[in-house]
C-alpha cells in the first residue's frame, strides 16, 4: 500500500471517528453532515486509489533507482504552451456574469466553453 | 511506469508577452501566480494604509462609513483569497516538480486555466468598485443576511460571489494538480520519505483545499440564488436559516486559515535547515504535525461561533486547544533545528525569525481565543483583529518575504541585495508590531472592529494613533522590498545554481530552470540530495 492511499485511508478514517464524535456530542445536522460528507469524499478518492493503484508502478516509489533506470519510459508530451486555458477562463468568466448581468452573455459564454473543451479534447490527441 | 515523462524537443525560451500569455509552463505560471499575489498585496495595502489613516484620530471624515465598508471587505477578500493563499500557490507551482525532480505538473493546461480563472476572478471582485453602489460591503465573511440583497443592494455583492467562486475553483483545480503530481510523478528514488518539507506541507494543503472549499462554493451558490433567483436558503422568515451560511463559510474559513499557514510552514522549514547549517530536526514529526493540524482544524470551524449560543462550545473548544499540540511540535523542531547550528543571519533567515516570533504570539491569542469565556468577551473586538494579524501577517506575510528573498535567486537567476533586505526586515518587523500589538489593548479595551470611527475615549485615540503610525513605517519597508527588485533586475549579482548551500532538489538545476526542468539529476537517497551531492562523504555517514 502506497503512503498516498494510507493517507486517504487514514483521512478518512479520521473523518468517520470526528463525524461520529460530533454527532453524539452536539448532535447538530449541519456539521454532521459537512463531516461525513468530508469523509465519503475521501473514500471515493481512497477507492479509487485503491483500484488505480493494480497496475501503478511509480519510480519515485523506488528509493534505490537513479534516472538512468528509467530511461526510455515515454508518458507522453508535456506542451509548454497553450493558447486554450486563458480562452477556457474567459468563457467561464463570461458564464459568471452573463448570470449578474445578461443571460444571452452566459448563453455565449456556454458556447465558448464547449468549443474549448472541444479544443482541449483535439489537442490531447 | 509513470515517472518520467520524454519531452518533445523545444525550441530556445521565449519570451515575448504571448509566452507568457499562452505558457503551460509550471515556473511561469508560479511567477504569474506569484507577481499577480502581490499585485493585489499592494492593492490590499494600500486599502490597509486609507483605513489606518481614517482611524488615526478620532471623529474623522476621511472616509464616509459605505466606503470604508467597501475598504475592509475589499481588503479582506484581496488580502485572503487574492494574496496570502494564492502566493502559496505560485510558489508551489515553482517548486513542486523541482523539487521532487518533475519537468512539469501533471496537468499543465488545467494549471494554466487555473491561474487564469484566479486573475479573472480577483478582477471581477475588484470591478465591483465601477458599478452605481460601489463594491462589496459585508465583509470578507459576508454573512447573510448582511450580504442578502435586501440588506447589499447592489451589483458589487453579486460581482464579489462571482469572483470569489471563480478563485475558489481555480484553488480547487490547483490542489488536485498539486496531490496528482507530487503521488505520481516523483523522479526516481524520491520516496514520499524524501520530499522536502514543502512539497509535503503542500499535499497537506491540497487536501484541505479539496475538502474545505467546495462547502464555500456552495454557499456562495446558495447566496446567490437568494439574490439572484429569489431564494431564502438563508432567510428564517421562508425557513430558512442564517447559521446555516455561518456553518458552510467557516467549514471553508477556518481550514482556509491553514492553507494560509502550513505552506508558510514549509518555507520556514526549507530556510532554517540552510541557514543553520544543520539537517532539519525531526523530518517525521513536522511532516505528521502538517496532517495532524489539517485534520483537526476540519473540526474546529464553529469556534468562530461561540457566540451564536447555536453551536457545541465544549467540544470547538478541546479540538481547537488540541491544534496547539502538533504546532508546538513544530516550534519544537525548528528551535531543535537551529540549536547549536551554525547560523548565517541573511535576509531569509531574519524574515524567518520574525516569522517565528510574529506567529508565536498570534498562536498563543489564538488559544486565548479557543476558550469560549474570554471570546465571548473579545468576539468582534481589535483583539480578534489583532490576533489574525500576527497570523496571517506575522506569520504568512514574513515567510512570504523570506520565500521571496530564499526563492528568487532560483527564479531569475540573480541575487536580491542583502542590505536592502535587512532594512526592509527591519522596517517590516517593527512597524507590523507597532500596528498590530496595541490593537490587543484596544480590543481589551472595547473597541469593536469594523467601525468607522471612535469616540476619544481612555487610550484609543493614542493606540489608534500608534498603530497607523506602525502601518506607516510598514510602508516604508515593502517600499524597500520593490527599489530591491529593481536594483537586482538593473544590476544583480548572478546567483549561480546554489547560492545558499541548500539541501533540496531544485539548487542541482539552473537558476532560472530551464523548460522542463533538468538536464540530469543527483542519485536520490535521502530528503537532502543537494547536500548529498555535494558532500559524499557525509552523506555516506548519515546513512
Amino acid at each position: 500500500m502506497t503512503i498516498g492511499l494510507r493517507l486517504f485511508l487514514s483521512s478518512m478514517t479520521f473523518a468517520i471517528a470526528i463525524a461520529i464524535a460530533y454527532w453524539f456530542i452536539a448532535h447538530e445536522i449541519a456539521g454532521t453532515f459537512l463531516l461525513g460528507f468530508m469523509a465519503f469524499a475521501l473514500s471515493v478518492i481512497a477507492g479509487y486509489m485503491i483500484v488505480a493503484e493494480r497496475e501503478a508502478d511509480v519510480w519515485g516509489d523506488q528509493g534505490s533507482a537513479n534516472q538512468s533506470d528509467a530511461a526510455g519510459q515515454i508518458v507522453g508530451t508535456y506542451s509548454i504552451r497553450s493558447p486554450l486555458p486563458i480562452w477556457a477562463a474567459l468563457a467561464i468568466s463570461l458564464i459568471l456574469l452573463g448570470l449578474i448581468v445578461s443571460p444571452t452573455m452566459a448563453v455565449l459564454g456556454l458556447l465558448a466553453v464547449l468549443a474549448v473543451s472541444a479544443l482541449f479534447i483535439v489537442q490531447s490527441r | 511506469m509513470t515517472a518520467v515523462a520524454r519531452t518533445a524537443p523545444v525550441a530556445a525560451t521565449r519570451n515575448d508577452l504571448l509566452s507568457w500569455i499562452t505558457t503551460t509552463d509550471h515556473k511561469r505560471i508560479g511567477i504569474l501566480y506569484i507577481c499577480t499575489s502581490l499585485c493585489y498585496f499592494a492593492i490590499a495595502g494600500a486599502l490597509a494604509l486609507a483605513i489606518r489613516t481614517q482611524l488615526a484620530v478620532p471623529g474623522n471624515h476621511l472616509l464616509t462609513p459605505h466606503v470604508y465598508n467597501e475598504l475592509f471587505t475589499l481588503h479582506g477578500t484581496a488580502m485572503i483569497f487574492l494574496f496570502v493563499a494564492p502566493f502559496a500557490l505560485g510558489l508551489a507551482n515553482f517548486l513542486i516538480p523541482l523539487q521532487i525532480g518533475a519537468p512539469d505538473m501533471a496537468f499543465p493546461r488545467l494549471n494554466a486555466t487555473s491561474y487564469w480563472m484566479f486573475l479573472f476572478g480577483g478582477i471581477i471582485v475588484f470591478s465591483g468598485v465601477a458599478t452605481n453602489e460601489g463594491a462589496a460591503a459585508a465583509g470578507w465573511t459576508a454573512y447573510a443576511p448582511l450580504s442578502e440583497i435586501a440588506v447589499s443592494t447592489g451589483l458589487g455583492q453579486d460581482l464579489w460571489i462571482v469572483g470569489v467562486l471563480m478563485v475558489s475553483v481555480a484553488s480547487i483545480l490547483t490542489s488536485i494538480n498539486f496531490v496528482t503530481t507530487v503521488f505520481i510523478y516523483r523522479a526516481p528514488g524520491m520516496t514520499m520519505w524524501r520530499i522536502p518539507i514543502f512539497t509535503w506541507e503542500m499535499v497537506a494543503t491540497s487536501l484541505l483545499i479539496f475538502m474545505a472549499f467546495p462547502p464555500l462554493a456552495s454557499d456562495l451558490l446558495l447566496l446567490f440564488v437568494d439574490r439572484r433567483l429569489g431564494g431564502h436558503a438563508f432567510d428564517p422568515a421562508f425557513g430558512g436559516n442564517p447559521i446555516l451560511y455561518q456553518h458552510l463559510f467557516w467549514f471553508f474559513g477556518h481550514p482556509e486559515v491553514y492553507v494560509m499557514i502550513l505552506p508558510y510552514f514549509g518555507v520556514i522549514s526549507e530556510i532554517i535547515p540552510v541557514f543553520a547549517r544543520k539537517p532539519i530536526f525531526g523530518y517525521t514529526g513536522l511532516v505528521l504535525a502538517a496532517f495532524a493540524i489539517a485534520g483537526l482544524s476540519m473540526g474546529v470551524w464553529a469556534h468562530h461561533m461561540f457566540t451564536t449560543g447555536a453551536v457545541n462550545n465544549p467540544f470547538f473548544s478541546a479540538v481547537s486547544f488540541l491544534i496547539a499540540v502538533p504546532t508546538g511540535v513544530k516550534f519544537f523542531n525548528w528551535i531543535a533545528t537551529m540549536w547549536r547550528g551554525s547560523i548565517s543571519f541573511k535576509t531569509p533567515m531574519l524574515f524567518s525569525m520574525g516569522f517565528l516570533m510574529n506567529f508565536l504570539l498570534g498562536g498563543v491569542t489564538g488559544v486565548m481565543l479557543a476558550s469560549p469565556p474570554v471570546d465571548y468577551q473579545a468576539h468582534d473586538s481589535y483583539f480578534v483583529v489583532a490576533h489574525m494579524h500576527y497570523v496571517l501577517g506575522g506569520g504568512s506575510l514574513f515567510a512570504i518575504f523570506a520565500g521571496l528573498y530564499f526563492w528568487w535567486p532560483k527564479m531569475f537567476g540573480v541575487m536580491l541585495d542583502e542590505r536592502l533586505g535587512t532594512w526592509s526586515f527591519w522596517f517590516l518587523f517593527i512597524g507590523f508590531n507597532v500596528a498590530f500589538f496595541p490593537m490587543h489593548i484596544l480590543g481589551v479595551e472595547g473597541m469593536p472592529r469594523r467601525v468607522f470611527t471612535y469616540p476619544d475615549t481612555g487610550s484609543l485615540p493614542e493606540l489608534n494613533f500608534i498603530a497607523t503610525c506602525g502601518a506607516y513605517i510598514m510602508l516604508i519597508g515593502a517600499i524597500l522590498f520593490g527599489i530591491n527588485v529593481l536594483v537586482s533586475a538593473l544590476r544583480g549579482k548572478p546567483a549561480g545554481d546554489d547560492p545558499w548551500g541548500a539541501n533540496s532538489l531544485e539548487w542541482a538545476t539552473t537558476s532560472p530552470p530551464p523548460e522542463y526542468n533538468f538536464t540530469s539529476l543527483p542519485p536520490i537517497r535521502s530528503e537532502r540530495p543537494v547536500w548529498d551531492m555535494h558532500h559524499p562523504e557525509g552523506a555516506r555517514a548519515s546513512r
